[in-house]
């Protein structure tokens, strides 16, 4: 199982096992999970007791599995049992203990299998005909600018008001509804409630250091669960992650007719359209046509790319192997990328002062400042560092190991840690200030007691104020304190 | 700032000629300008000495800043904006095809050139791009130089043609070469190094290979009649051979073998293709050699009118001393001894210097201890005339002398030493005489002998002026120099070539281009200097005196407060230490002199500052050197250059001059010769202690600045492991950080409006010690001796009234009267 699925698994194992009873009555979401979620070992198991009769000994379970493994074997049960894919029947009179699949699961994936049934979970290839152009190169095209669109926004929300671009080559951007939705997911934030300039949290960060597949499924997700939250909306979340499934089961380059989904899914495919899962001709809103971002959703092959790879893929024709690993770290704080990713420039301008730009060169330096100003964003220095090390130059790699050294130079890493311990000197406490007593025998009396219940936290008795983090206590101390002598 | 510069320049239209010739002519872009951190070249200094703007005109005419880039630039993206809003995005360069193969970038705006040290070709064009720009930073990966006027022009002084330059830089380049790069090379080389002014015979002559401009120089009003009368332009064709340095492997081996062949050594075999270029250019150089040149005497007296005048019409003369047909000046018996093998940067670095067989004035970039002293011994065994060297203090005058003893085969007599103590000439009719700066500047009246020594030192004519720390001389005592002394060419060393002020902004000028700055980090690796261990120690200051230290808007009592903090000191003893007892010698510098006395007191430890006399001078510096049981000294700034102290092996540096990035290369460059640096896994360390949270932090990153770009890394120190259970801490109880901090405020305001001790320290500013005097109130303790206070007279001729007054007491008569009646009384 993939990093990138933890995400997802979290959220299934979430739900409900009413849910999951939902969910599996599709056959493509039983295959998907059984294909996405599961380890080897639990796929395995699942695949020799689906079509066992009677319930399966978990003490022939045990002869199964090399008493070496046992870890192995309780984490791929613990998970089908998260998942809902098996139940337990718990030892009576007459039997031990055993497992067996649930029902809704056993068939939808016997169904899966065998390709029977009316069910139409894999989707109705739609018959009409479709254009030339439509082919895998153009969707492929189609969904990285899609996702790239979604991924400038959030990288270049820095400093620019309303994401918008200085040149009116390239799209606006993405969707306001996606944009609400990466703001509601808290990927990046706005300054304050009016203004329209939004800047990129942590949580954005770590967004895009992720894989595309992961990046993919942390929007789906954020979707998800702002359709959950949002009930009056008529989106059942449910259906909709079946519809998902449903899309990752799909062939990419194929078009799927539309007049097969129900009602619900075709009021989602605008929002996935928004995400380029999905592309729909705009002549021709009888067929859609899934993307690779859709259908690699339950592959653990990757997707459309990787992140680092998709810095490389807006300078396509000159990719190769090099760009991958494109940064080099110099022990005097100048950094140099060999990119033309404007993406990649994007992330690279969130913490370090750029210099200049060549074709497939940048340069900058990494400064206090620049520092500063990515970890005021939220994004920490361990973050930074591993974006570096993930990305470091071959040539870092070749000294390194030539040297027996640190990939990167120490004395960086140790500094950008200590510009960001910087900022983190001083603890805010919010809480109260008193002051403007009457007299100072009262003040010496609410700062004791405040004291006296621990909520003091300083106090200036030449100036006669104090602060305390909690207010109730003192609050109704100083009422029966009037209230005795008026 | 530079104005912002933009592709179509017709924008601009009438607007440009006004305002682009007023705000873009910045001013000279090197060498304070090296700090590449910044955008733009600075603005020029205010200058008031009319020479001076001469040539500040003369630099303007010459920046980059006036080619502007024409190639259409292409579509801009998302990214561009990061970079200066597009100005800085360079990406419309297209590549070469083969880009992948050539090492170098080229930024059209400010000539910054971007070097891939991991290039198959770095080798070649690390040679090339040393000769042509200013080395900027030269870390592990990428390394970069500057393109600027005054390295252009040290290229073209030793022999490189700008149609060459271009071409090679072309070919290095991954982009095409762009249009303004050209235009600036082409621009500043065409009026460099056109016009030479040669001394031949002791006569100056102007000699330009280009008739043409040699015509128009006599038809200026100026130069015109500057010729001497009678003579005609001379045309000859001089076949030179090139000089063998003494010390070489060629010399050696007493072949008359060309430099250039050792250089070809070095080229890649890929590279000995017929197009390769380089080869073309030194085959150029070659032919340079045999090249008519044309020539027109010019007076004497003449000679500086002449070079300004060349300035101002943009053709900067370039000096070159052709020393080997010079027969008035006696030659002086003086060779490298045999042994003496000189390095190769070395030579390299003299091979610029003597590039076509005649001596180029010029100035020689080596780190401190990486064997200065022998370039300037070799340049002189070369020339083999009388030479003059300059150095800073009467210290480092003596160990000139010596070190020329130890490595030449020069007669002790031939040598001499001029200073305040010794003013010795030499007996023959040619020599040597070491002296300093301010023995050769100080203006006013002098001493009987100072002043027949100094008629005798401008009275002649010198082969060779060598400028040792050439950084310390600000160039108005520098023109002070050279227009005492007449030298036919000048070399200049230095560690460090710049400051954070302006003043040697026109030592490029002056005494010559920069010919040669060798990479630190190459030269540690090779084991000529030491490796060093760099660290920055962070001191919290302690609760007390930063409460003082915020509360006080005094910068002199902030200053002392940081460096005086407690836990600095601590810092500074657990160190002292943990190095003394691993057998390190050690020196602890501190720039304030009041700090270097209160910690080397509280330390225990000897200290040397301005006003150590000259015998305790030597009598610790040797106790430090020979004695075991010392081996911690602490030095004032005086220790900052030319003190040689091979057997320190560990630095501490406890409060320095703000951002000097300077000084922190210079106190560095105390331990790189460290006699042990060939040990199997020696280090030396330098730390350098700062107070957290203080402005100390800030210049501390500044001063650091060129180390980094040099490839030194600082290692941040936050917590010294063990140093609060060292027994005997100092300062350990807060009562005693208490008393301590109470002593400082006090001492800093008893110090204020005294003598600025710090100020007077430097080596070049100290204008004697004068005794300040000021009325001040006291305490009775004070009024009456409790403390240094002293009370001087002010009308001494008072005194003299009161003797003729002599009016007694009648009580002193009859005493003085019954003293003498005793005397009688008691004798009969």
């Amino acid at each position: 199982m993939s990093v990138n699925s933890l995400q997802l698994s979290e959220y299934l194992e979430n739900m409900s096992g009413m849910t999951f009873r939902r969910l599996y009555q599709q056959p493509s979401a039983a295959f998907a999970v059984f294909r996405r979620m599961l380890p080897h070992l639990a796929k395995t198991l699942v695949m020799a007791i689906l079509y066992m009769p009677t319930p399966f000994l978990y003490s022939d379970l045990d002869v199964w599995v090399k008493p070496a493994a046992k870890r192995q074997k309780d984490q791929a049960l613990s998970i089908l049992r998260a998942l809902h894919i098996i139940t337990s029947i718990p030892a009576s009179k007459d039997a031990q203990p055993a497992m067996a699949l649930t029902t809704n699961f056993k068939n939808s994936l016997r169904l899966a299998l065998e390709g029977g049934g009316d069910h139409n979970s894999f989707g109705v290839p739609s018959n009409m005909p479709v254009s030339e152009d439509l082919d895998i190169p153009f969707l492929d095209k189609y969904a990285r600018k899609k996702w790239d669109d979604i991924l400038h926004f959030v990288v270049n929300s820095v400093g620019i008001t309303d994401g918008s671009r200085m040149s009116g080559e390239t799209s606006n951007g993405p969707k306001g509804s996606v944009k609400e939705l990466l703001i509601g997911g808290r990927l990046v934030e706005r300054k304050s409630p009016t203004s329209p300039t939004i800047h990129i949290t942590q949580a954005g960060f770590t967004f895009l250091l992720q894989e595309a597949n992961a990046q993919v499924w942390t929007l789906l997700l954020l979707w998800l669960e702002a359709a959950e939250a949002n009930a009056n909306a008529g989106m059942d979340h449910v259906d909709m992650l079946s519809f998902l499934f449903l899309l990752a089961s799909l062939e990419l380059g194929r078009s799927y007719s539309t007049d097969a989904l129900t009602e619900s899914r075709r009021n989602m495919l605008p929002s996935l359209v928004d995400f380029g899962l999905v592309y729909i001709p705009a002549h021709d809103h009888k067929q859609f046509f899934p993307t690779r971002l859709a259908t690699t959703l339950t592959s653990s092959e990757s997707s459309l790319r990787s992140v680092s790879a998709g810095f490389t893929a807006a300078s396509e024709g000159v990719a190769d192997a090099q760009d991958k690993n494109a940064i080099i770290l110099e022990t005097n704080f100048r950094i140099y990328a060999y990119t033309s990713s404007p993406l990649q420039i994007a992330v690279l301008a969130l913490f370090c002062e750029l210099k200049m730009r060549f074709r497939e060169l940048v340069s900058g330096r990494l400064t206090r400042a620049s520092i500063r100003r990515a970890v005021d964003m939220g994004i920490t220095s361990d973050q930074i560092i591993s974006y570096l090390a993930t990305h470091a130059h071959e040539q870092m790699h070749r000294v390194a190991a030539a040297t027996k050294k640190p990939l990167l130079p120490p004395v960086i890493v140790d500094q950008i840690r200590l510009w960001q311990l910087d900022t983190e000197r001083m603890t805010a406490t919010p809480g109260f200030l008193f002051m403007e007593f009457d007299s100072v025998k009262e003040y010496d009396q609410v700062k004791r007691f405040a004291e006296d219940v621990g909520v003091l936290k300083w106090s200036d008795d030449r100036k006669g104020m104090f602060f305390a983090n909690k207010v109730e206590q003192i609050k109704d101390f100083m009422k029966n304190r009037r209230k005795e002598n008026p | 700032m530079p104005p912002k510069r933009k592709a179509a320049s017709a924008v601009q239209g009438a607007v440009k000629s006004g305002r682009a010739s007023a705000a873009s002519t910045p001013g000279p872009a090197t060498p304070r300008d090296l700090d590449s951190d910044d955008d733009d070249f600075g603005s020029p200094g205010q200058v008031d000495l009319p020479a001076e703007e001469d040539i500040q005109s003369a630099v303007d005419r010459f920046s980059l800043a006036h080619y502007q880039d024409q190639t259409v630039r292409g579509p801009v993206d998302a990214a561009s904006r990061h970079f200066g809003n597009g100005r800085r995005d360079f990406s419309y360069l297209n590549l070469k095809p083969d880009h992948k193969d050539r090492p170098i970038w080229i930024d059209p705006q400010r000539g910054r050139i971007i070097l891939e040290n991991f290039s198959a070709l770095a080798e070649t064009a690390k040679d090339f791009l040393i000769t042509v720009a200013e080395p900027l930073s030269r870390p592990t990966f990428l390394h970069e130089y500057s393109l600027t006027t005054h390295s252009l022009y040290a290229a073209i002084s030793v022999g490189l043609q700008a149609s060459d330059i271009i071409a090679t830089l072309d070919r290095f380049s991954k982009t095409e070469l762009p249009s303004s790069i050209r235009a600036f090379i082409a621009n500043s080389t065409s009026a460099y190094g056109k016009v030479k002014l040669v001394i031949k015979n002791t006569k100056y002559y102007v000699e330009s290979s280009d008739p043409e401009v040699l015509q128009k120089l006599l038809k200026d009003p100026v130069i015109g009649p500057c010729r001497v009368q009678g003579t005609d332009i001379t045309t000859t064709t001089s076949n030179m051979q090139s000089v063998v340095i003494p010390g070489t492997s060629n010399a050696a081996g007493v072949q008359q073998v060309k430099p250039s062949d050792k250089s070809q050594e070095d080229v890649p075999p890929e590279q000995a293709q017929p197009e390769n270029a380089m080869q073309a250019l030194r085959e150029d150089d070659d032919d340079d050699n045999s090249e008519a040149v044309h020539a027109f005497e010019i007076p004497d007296s003449a000679v500086e009118t002449v070079q300004k005048r060349c300035l101002t019409i943009q053709f900067p003369i370039l000096e070159e001393y052709d020393f080997r047909n010079d027969d008035r000046n006696a030659n002086l018996e003086i060779d490298l001894k045999p042994n003496t093998q000189i390095r190769s940067y070395q030579e390299k670095s003299l091979s610029k210097m003597f590039g076509n067989g005649r001596a180029k004035s010029g100035i020689i970039v080596l780190p401190c201890g990486a064997g200065k002293t022998l370039v300037g011994i070799t340049a002189a065994c070369t020339i083999k005339k009388g030479c003059i060297v300059l150095c800073t203090s009467t210290m480092s005058a003596h160990q000139w002398r010596q070190e020329f003893l130890k490595w030449s085969n020069i007669h002790p007599k031939d040598i001499t030493v001029f200073t305040a103590e010794k003013k010795d000439k030499f007996e023959g009719n040619t020599g040597i005489i070491v002296t300093t700066y301010p023995m050769v500047t100080q203006s006013g009246k002098r001493a009987y002998d100072s002043q027949k020594m100094m008629d005798f030192l401008t009275s002649r004519e010198w082969g060779l002026m060598l400028l040792d720390e050439v950084h310390v001389v600000p160039a108005n005592i520098f023109r002070k120099v050279s227009s005492h002394i007449k030298s036919h060419s000048k070399l200049g060393l230095t560690a460090t070539l710049l400051r954070e002020d302006d003043k040697i902004g026109d030592l490029n000028f002056l005494i010559g281009p920069k010919l040669y700055e060798a990479n630190w980090m190459e030269l540690s690796e090779q084991g000529h200097i030491a490796k060093v261990q760099c660290a920055e120690v962070w001191c919290p200051m302690t609760t007390e005196f930063y409460d003082e230290y915020l509360r006080t808007n005094d910068r002199g009592l902030k200053a002392n407060l940081y460096i005086m903090n407690p836990r600095k000191i601590q810092a500074c003893q657990f160190l002292i230490n943990y190095h003394e007892q691993r057998g390190d010698k050690i020196i602890v510098f501190s720039d304030n002199v009041y700090a270097l006395k209160e910690v080397a007191l509280a330390l225990g430890k000897a200290y040397i500052c301005g006003a150590t006399g000259n015998n305790e001078r030597i009598r610790i510096l040797e106790n430090f050197m020979y004695n075991p049981n010392i081996k911690t000294v602490f030095l004032s700034k005086i220790g900052d250059t030319s003190l040689d102290l091979p057997e320190a092996t560990c630095l501490i540096q406890i409060s320095s001059h703000y951002g000097s990035r300077r000084q922190e290369a210079q106190r560095l460059g105390r331990i790189l010769r460290a006699k042990r640096r060939n040990d199997e896994g020696f280090n030396a360390f330098f730390y350098s202690l700062v107070s957290k949270d203080t402005t100390e932090m800030y210049y501390s990153t500044k001063r650091q600045a060129f180390l980094v770009d040099q490839g030194y890394s600082f290692k941040v120190i936050t917590q010294l492991a063990g140093m609060e259970q060292m027994e005997g801490l100092v300062f350990n109880s807060a009562q005693l950080r208490r008393e301590l901090l109470q002593k400082v405020i006090v001492d800093t305001e008893a110090k204020r409006g005294m003598d600025d001790e710090d100020a007077t320290d430097d080596l070049f500013y100290a204008k004697g010690r004068k005794r300040g005097v000021r009325r001040t109130a006291g305490t009775l303790g004070e009024l009456s001796g409790g403390q240094d206070m002293a009370y001087i007279e002010q009308r001494k001729s008072a005194n003299k009234s009161l003797k003729k007054n002599n009016k007694q007491s009648d009580f002193f008569k009859k005493h003085y009267r019954d003293i003498a009646r005793n005397k009688a009384n008691a004798q009969q």
